[in-house]
C-alpha cells in the first residue's frame, strides 16, 4: 500500500477531470457516485498506511522521488514522504472528505450544478492530500495554490449570488497574499540551500549549514503563508465569509483541506524553525493573540457558522501556539481531533440550516425535539471542543497546554483564558440552537430531521469525537509516531544509510524514539506545578459551559441583553472584528487608487514624454530641415509658419512628417559612424 | 530546400497563390490561408521530431538544420538558416498561434484576400527572424513582419485604427534604426567583416567594452521596443486594443518575442560586455516592468487593455529571468517565452470571443454570464489563471524558474517584484468577478456559448498550459542544454550576478 501512496492525490485529481467532462450536468447526475467511490478507495488506502505504520509494519519515514524537470544541472523532483504525522493527517483528511461527499449527497442533491460540485470536491481533497505527502517544498507549494484554487471554486460555488462571489475573491487574494510569504522563503531557502528537498533540507539543518539569517527569513516567510491559509491574524478576515460556500464546504475548509495547510507547512518544517527562536516565538505569540481574540469574537456573533468560523480561527491559533512552545506532538494531536469534532460541527450545523433556512440562531431554538441525532452528536461536538473530559479535545488541548506552561506561564494564563471563552461561546451556541425558545415558529414548525445520508456521517464523527482522543493518548500511539525527536534523526538514516540497512535499525531507532519519549514524559511528570494544570482547565471548561446556561438555555435572554449594552463599544469591536476587515479594505482601496495614479503617469507622461519627445525631435530636425532650405530657396517665413501650423494639427500630421526625417536621420547617422569607425 | 525554409516559405506560398485567387472566392481564400499555416505547423513538428536537443558538454550551440548560400557575396551576406534549443520552441509557437489565428480569422469577412495576405507574409517575416543566423538576413525578417503588421491595424482596426498603426509602425521602426545601426557597427568592426551572427559570437571577445556598450544600447532600443520594456512600451496597449483578434494575438504571442529573442541570441551573445554593463539597468527595468505593468493592467476597464498591460508585466518576468544570467534564469525566461505566448493568445482570442457578441469589452457592461456561458466561462478562468502563476498550469514554473534564477544576485528588486504576483491575481479575479460572477445581467441572457471554430482556435492552447503546467520538461529538456551553453559562454565575466 504504501509503495502506492502517490495514487492517493493523483486519483481525485483525475477524477476530477473525469467528472467535469463526462456525464451530463444535472440535479440528478450519477457522476457524483465516482467521486465518492474513488474517496471511499483514498480513505481505505490511507487506513492502511496509517495501521501498517500503528504496527510497525511499515518502516517510516517513506521517502520516493522521481525526476519532475531540470534546468542547468539541477534536477528538480517530485515525490512522497511519508512520516508519522504524513500518515495521520492523510488518514484525517481522506476521512473527513468521504464523509463530507457522502453528507452532500444528501445536502446538495437537487443543485443544478450537482455534478460540478463534485468535481472540486474531488480538486480539492486532492490538492491537499498532494501538499501532505509532497517530498519536496515546490510541489507542496503547487499544491498549496491549488488548495486555494479549489476553495476559491467552492467558496464561490453558488456564484449567481453577490456574497459569495466577494466571499471567494476575498479568500483568494487574503491567502495569495500570504503565500507571497511562502514565495519569498523559497527563493531565500534555494538561494541559501540550493534545494526544496525536504529531508536534504533536514539534514543540511542538522549539519548547521543553514545560516541563523536564512532560517530566520524562511521562517518568518512560511509563518506569514500560514497566516494566510490558516486564518491567523491578521490575515484571517477571509474565513468568517468563507461560510457563503454550501455547508459542507465549510466543514471540508475548516476540519480538513484548507486550513490545516498551514499548520501542516509549519510542522513539516518544523526543522527550521527549531533552529531560528525568533520565528519560533513568532509562531507561538501568533497562535496564542489568534487564539485569544478570535474566541472573543465568536463570543458576540449570532450566524450559527459565523461562530464555527471564529472557533476555528481560535482552535488553529492553539494548534499555532502548541507548534511555537515546542508541543509539536500536541499540536498535530489538537489537529487531528480538531478535524473530528469541527467537521462534525460544521456537518451538524448544515443539518440545522437545512431544516430551518436560516444561519441565524435568534431563528433556532428548541430543536432538540425536532432534530434529536443532531443534537446528541453537536452535543458531543460541543463538549469535546470545550474540554469535557475524556472526550477528545480534552486530552488534545490539556497536551498544548502543558507545552504552553512548560514555555511560558503567562502564555499559559492567556491560553487558559481562551478556553474558558471557548467554552462559553460553544455551549453558547448549542444553548441557542437547541435549547432556549424557538426563534421562529414558522420555522420550527416546518424543520425536520435529515436524511441517513446526512447523519450518518455525523454519527461516526461523534463516535470519533468520543473516542479519538482517549484512544490515541493512552495507547500512546500517537505520541509514538508523531514525535519531534523521532523527525530530527530520520533524515541520517533516510539519506545515508541504503534501504536494508536502514531497516536494520528501524527497531533501534523505534525504541530509542519510545526511550526519549517516555524519558519526557517522566520529565514532564517531575514539574511541580503541574498537577494543577488539568484542574484550571477542568474548572475554566465547567465555568464557561454553566456562565452560557445561565445566560442562552432558559429561553430568557434578558440578562444576556442586558450585559450586552452594558458593553456595548466592547461588543461593537467584536462585532466589527477588531477593525481589522476596515483596515484591509482600505489597503485594497489604497492600492486601487495606486493603480489608477499609476495608469494615469503612463498616459499622460510616460507616452507624452515619448509621443510628444519625438514631436520634438522631429520638429528640431524639420527646422533644421527648413534653416537649409532657407538658404537656399525663397520665402523662409513661409516656410517656418507652415512648419509651425504642421505641429499644432496633431499628431497624426506630425507623424507623417517623421518618416521622412528618420530616413534622413539614419543616413545622417550611417555616414557619421561610418567616418568614426573608418577614421579609427 | 531545407526544413528551416519550407517552414519559412509555405505561408509566402500561400500567399502567392491568395493573390492569384479572385477576390470573390472567399471561401477557398480562407482555405488556403489556413492550410498554408498548417503546412507550416506540419513542417516545423517533422522538425521538431528531428530535433536533438544537444549535450551541453560540447560546449557549443546545437545548431541544425543549417543552410547556407552566399546572397551578395561582395559584402559577405549569406542566407544562413538554422535553429538550436532557444529557437525552436518559439518557432513552433509561431507556426501553432499562426494556424489558430488563421482559423479564427475566418470570422474576417472584410477584404479577405487582403487580409490572409498580409496574414501569412507576415509568418514568413516572424518565422524568418527565429531562423535567420545572418544579422542582415535577420534584418530583412525583422522589418518584413512591420508592414503587414501596420496594414492590419491599419485596415482591420478598431475605431482608432489609423492612429494605432502608425504610433506601432514608427515606435518600431524608431528602434530598429538604432539595431541596424548595430548591426552595421558589428559588421565593421569584425574582421573579417562578417554578418554571421555565430562568427560574431566568436569574435566578440576581441571588441572593447565601450564598443559593445554602444552597440549594445543600439540593440536594446530596437528590442525593447518589441519586448516591450519600460519606458517603450506605450504603443502596445493601443495597438492591442485596435488591432484585430487574430492580429492581437500574433502581436502578443510571437511579435514581443522576437525582443527577448534578440536580446538573448544577439545582445547577450555577441555583446556579453554591453550586456553586463547594463545589468543594473535591466533589473530596474525588468522590476518596473513587473510592477508598474501590473498596477497599470488593474486600472483598465477595457479587457483587451488590461490584457495587453499583463503583458508589459508578463514580459518583465522575462527581463528578470535574463538579468540573472544563471541556468534557472535563462530557463525561466526562455520558457516564459512560450508560456506566455500560448496564455496571452489564449486571452487575446477569448476576449475576441466577447467582443464578437456583446460589442464591448468594458468590464462593467457584463455580469454573472458563468451561468450562461460555462464553456466560455471556464476557459476564460482557466486561462485567468494560467496567466496569474497558478501551480499546474504552465506560467507558474516558468515565472518561478525567473524569481529563482534571479533571487541570489538581487534579492531586494526579487522580492519587490513578488507584488507583481499578488496584483496580477487581484486584477483578474475581479475581472471574472464582475464579468462571470453574481447576477446575470439581463441584456446578456441570449448570449450563445463558443462555436466549434472559436473551440478549434482555443483549446488546443488550454490543453498545452495543462500538459506544460505539470510537466514543464516537455519544453525545457528542448531548452535546457542551449541555454547552460549560453550561461557558460562567458565563465570569467558577469562576476556582478555570480555567487
Amino acid at each position: 500500500m504504501l509503495e502506492h501512496v502517490y495514487l492517493i492525490p493523483i486519483l481525485p485529481f483525475v477524477t476530477a477531470f473525469l467528472i467535469v467532462f463526462l456525464g451530463k450536468e444535472g440535479p440528478h447526475s450519477k457522476m457524483p457516485y465516482l467521486g465518492l467511490g474513488v474517496m471511499f478507495w483514498c480513505l481505505l488506502q490511507a487506513s492502511c498506511i496509517l495501521a501498517q505504520a500503528v504496527s510497525g509494519a511499515a518502516t517510516l519515514p517513506y521517502y520516493k522521488t522521481m525526476s519532475w524537470f531540470s534546468f542547468g544541472d539541477f534536477e528538480m523532483t517530485l515525490g512522497v514522504l511519508i512520516d508519522g504525522p504524513a500518515a495521520f493527517v492523510l488518514f484525517v483528511v481522506t476521512l473527513v472528505s468521504f464523509l463530507v461527499q457522502l453528507y452532500s449527497l444528501g445536502y446538495m442533491h437537487g443543485d443544478p450544478r450537482f455534478k460540478r460540485y463534485y468535481a472540486y470536491l474531488s480538486l480539492f481533497t486532492s490538492a491537499m492530500l498532494g501538499l501532505v505527502v509532497s517530498s519536496n517544498l515546490l510541489s507542496l507549494f503547487a499544491c498549496w495554490e491549488l488548495v486555494g484554487l479549489a476553495s476559491y471554486l467552492l467558496i464561490g460555488f453558488w456564484f449567481e449570488k453577490p456574497g459569495p462571489a466577494y466571499a471567494s475573491k476575498k479568500a483568494f487574494m487574503t491567502t495569495k497574499l500570504g503565500d507571497c510569504g511562502l514565495y519569498v522563503g523559497l527563493l531565500l531557502l534555494f538561494a541559501s540551500q540550493g534545494t526544496f528537498d525536504l529531508q536534504m533540507l533536514q539534514y543540511r539543518v542538522s549539519q548547521d549549514m543553514m545560516p541563523l539569517e536564512v532560517a530566520t527569513g524562511v521562517g518568518l516567510g512560511f509563518l506569514f503563508a500560514a497566516m494566510g491559509k490558516s486564518a491567523q491574524i491578521p490575515l484571517f478576515i477571509w474565513l468568517p465569509d468563507a461560510m457563503e460556500g454550501p455547508t459542507p464546504v465549510s466543514a471540508l475548509i475548516h476540519a480538513a483541506t484548507m486550513v490545516v495547510a498551514g499548520i501542516y507547512l509549519v510542522a513539516r518544517t518544523i526543522f527550521i524553525f527549531n533552529a531560528a527562536p525568533l520565528a519560533m516565538g513568532a509562531v507561538a505569540w501568533t497562535g496564542l493573540l489568534t487564539a485569544f481574540f478570535a474566541a472573543t469574537m465568536a463570543v458576540t456573533a449570532y450566524d450559527i457558522k459565523r461562530v464555527l468560523a471564529f472557533s476555528t480561527i481560535s482552535q488553529l491559533g492553539y494548534m499555532m501556539l502548541g507548534l511555537g512552545v515546542g508541543g509539536y506532538s500536541a499540536a498535530l494531536f489538537h489537529l487531528t481531533t480538531h478535524a473530528f469534532f469541527k467537521a462534525l460541527l460544521f456537518l451538524g450545523a448544515g443539518s440545522v440550516i437545512h431544516a430551518v433556512h436560516s444561519n441565524d440562531m435568534r431563528d433556532m431554538g428548541e430543536l432538540r425535539h425536532k432534530m434529536p441525532v443532531t443534537t446528541i452528536t453537536v452535543g458531543i461536538a460541543t463538549a469535546a471542543i470545550a474540554g469535557v473530559p475524556f472526550l477528545s479535545g480534552w486530552y488534545s488541548k490539556e497536551a498544548i497546554l502543558h507545552a504552553v506552561y512548560a514555555h511560558d506561564p503567562l502564555m499559559w494564563f492567556i491560553a487558559i483564558l481562551t478556553a474558558g471563552l471557548t467554552a462559553f461561546y460553544m455551549s453558547r451556541l448549542f444553548w441557542l440552537t437547541f435549547f432556549g425558545k424557538a426563534g421562529d415558529h414558522h420555522k420550527w414548525d416546518h424543520a425536520h430531521e435529515s436524511p441517513a445520508t446526512m447523519t450518518v456521517p455525523l454519527g461516526i464523527l461523534a463516535f470519533l469525537s468520543l473516542l479519538s482522543g482517549i484512544v490515541l493518548d493512552k495507547t500512546g500511539v500517537f505520541a509514538r509516531l508523531v514525535n519531534l525527536e523521532g523527525l530530527l534523526r530520520a533524515p541520517g538514516e533516510a539519506l545515508g544509510a541504503v534501504a536494508e540497512h536502514a531497516a536494520e535499525h528501524a527497531g533501534e531507532a523505534a525504541e530509542a524514539v519510545g526511550a526519549a519519549a517516555a524519558h519526557a514524559g517522566a520529565h514532564a511528570g517531575h514539574h511541580p506545578p503541574e498537577f494543577l494544570l488539568p484542574g484550571a482547565a477542568l474548572f475554566v471548561a465547567f465555568a464557561g459551559i454553566l456562565g452560557a446556561w445561565k445566560l442562552y438555555a432558559s429561553g430568557d435572554y434578558s440578562l444576556a441583553k442586558s450585559l450586552r449594552e452594558r458593553f456595548a463599544p466592547v461588543a461593537e469591536t467584536l462585532e466589527r472584528r477588531y477593525y481589522f476587515d476596515d483596515f484591509f479594505l482600505w489597503m485594497v482601496d489604497l492600492s486601487d487608487m495606486l493603480a489608477r495614479a499609476f495608469f494615469w503617469i503612463d498616459a499622460n507622461i510616460i507616452d507624452a514624454v515619448f509621443v510628444d519627445g519625438w514631436a520634438a525631435l522631429s520638429r528640431a530636425i524639420a527646422s533644421v530641415h527648413n534653416w537649409v532650405d532657407s538658404r537656399i530657396v525663397d520665402g523662409a517665413v513661409d516656410g517656418v509658419g507652415l512648419i509651425t501650423q504642421d505641429a499644432g494639427r496633431g499628431l497624426r500630421r506630425l507623424v507623417r512628417g517623421q518618416t521622412q526625417d528618420y530616413l534622413l536621420y539614419a543616413a545622417v547617422s550611417v555616414a557619421v559612424l561610418a567616418v568614426i569607425i573608418t577614421t579609427r | 530546400m531545407g526544413i528551416l525554409s519550407l517552414i519559412t516559405f509555405l505561408p509566402l506560398l500561400g500567399a502567392l497563390i491568395i493573390l492569384v485567387l479572385p477576390r470573390e472566392q472567399v471561401k477557398a481564400v480562407r482555405a488556403v490561408g489556413v492550410l498554408a499555416t498548417l503546412a507550416s505547423l506540419a513542417a516545423s513538428l517533422y522538425a521538431l521530431s528531428q530535433f536533438h536537443p544537444g549535450d551541453a558538454a560540447a560546449g557549443q550551440l546545437p545548431m541544425q538544420f543549417l543552410e547556407k548560400f552566399s546572397w551578395i557575396p561582395s559584402f559577405d551576406v549569406n542566407y544562413f538558416m538554422g535553429v538550436d534549443g532557444l529557437s525552436l520552441p518559439i518557432i513552433l509557437l509561431t507556426t501553432l498561434l499562426c494556424f489558430l489565428a488563421a482559423v479564427y480569422s475566418a470570422s474576417i469577412e472584410e477584404r479577405v484576400k487582403e487580409f490572409y495576405f498580409w496574414f501569412l507574409i507576415l509568418e514568413v517575416g516572424m518565422l524568418g527572424v527565429f531562423c535567420a543566423l545572418d544579422l542582415f538576413l535577420f534584418y530583412v525578417f525583422w522589418e518584413l513582419t512591420l508592414v503587414p503588421m501596420y496594414f492590419l491595424i491599419g485596415v482591420w482596426g478598431g475605431p482608432k485604427k489609423e492612429f494605432a498603426a502608425i504610433k506601432f509602425f514608427l515606435f518600431t521602426l524608431f528602434g530598429s534604426v538604432f539595431m541596424l545601426l548595430g548591426i552595421l557597427a558589428l559588421y565593421f568592426q569584425s574582421n573579417p567583416h562578417t554578418f554571421d551572427m555565430l562568427e560574431l559570437m566568436k569574435a566578440s571577445a576581441g571588441f572593447s567594452r565601450e564598443f559593445q556598450i554602444i552597440v549594445f544600447i543600439g540593440f536594446w532600443l530596437g528590442l525593447a521596443v518589441k519586448v516591450p520594456a519600460f519606458p517603450f512600451h506605450t504603443w502596445l496597449p493601443l495597438a492591442h486594443v485596435e488591432a484585430p483578434t487574430p492580429v492581437s494575438v500574433i502581436l502578443a504571442g510571437v511579435l514581443l518575442k522576437m525582443g527577448v529573442y534578440g536580446l538573448l541570441r544577439i545582445s547577450y551573445s555577441i555583446l556579453p560586455l554591453g550586456y553586463e554593463w547594463f545589468l543594473p539597468g535591466l533589473i530596474v527595468i525588468a522590476v518596473i516592468n513587473i510592477v508598474y505593468g501590473a498596477f497599470c493592467a488593474m486600472a483598465q476597464d477595457d479587457m483587451k487593455k488590461m490584457v495587453a498591460y499583463s503583458s508589459v508585466n508578463h514580459m518583465g518576468y522575462c527581463l528578470l529571468g535574463m538579468a540573472a544570467v544563471s541556468d534557472a534564469g535563462f530557463n525561466g525566461a526562455a520558457l516564459q517565452m512560450v508560456n506566455h505566448g500560448l496564455i496571452t493568445g489564449a486571452l487575446f482570442f477569448l476576449v475576441g470571443v466577447i467582443y464578437d457578441r456583446a460589442h464591448t469589452r468594458d468590464i462593467n457592461a457584463f455580469g454573472g454570464l458563468g451561468a450562461k456561458l460555462p464553456v466560455y466561462a471556464g476557459l476564460m478562468a482557466m486561462t485567468c489563471f494560467a496567466s496569474l502563476g497558478l501551480p499546474g498550469l504552465c506560467g507558474f514554473i516558468s515565472e518561478f524558474l525567473c524569481f529563482l534564477g534571479a533571487f541570489p544576485a538581487w534579492k531586494l528588486w526579487t522580492t519587490v517584484s513578488v507584488i507583481g504576483i499578488l496584483v496580477t491575481a487581484a486584477f483578474f479575479l475581479r475581472m471574472m468577478q464582475k464579468v462571470f460572477l453574481g447576477p446575470l445581467n439581463e441584456k446578456w441572457k441570449d448570449l450563445p456559448d463558443m462555436s466549434a471554430r472559436e473551440l478549434v482556435a482555443v483549446s488546443p492552447l488550454a490543453v498545452l498550459m495543462l500538459l506544460f503546467g505539470i510537466w514543464p520538461r516537455l519544453v525545457l529538456d528542448l531548452m535546457n542544454p542551449t541555454l547552460k551553453v549560453m550561461t557558460g559562454m562567458f565563465p570569467t565575466m558577469f562576476q556582478l550576478v555570480r555567487p
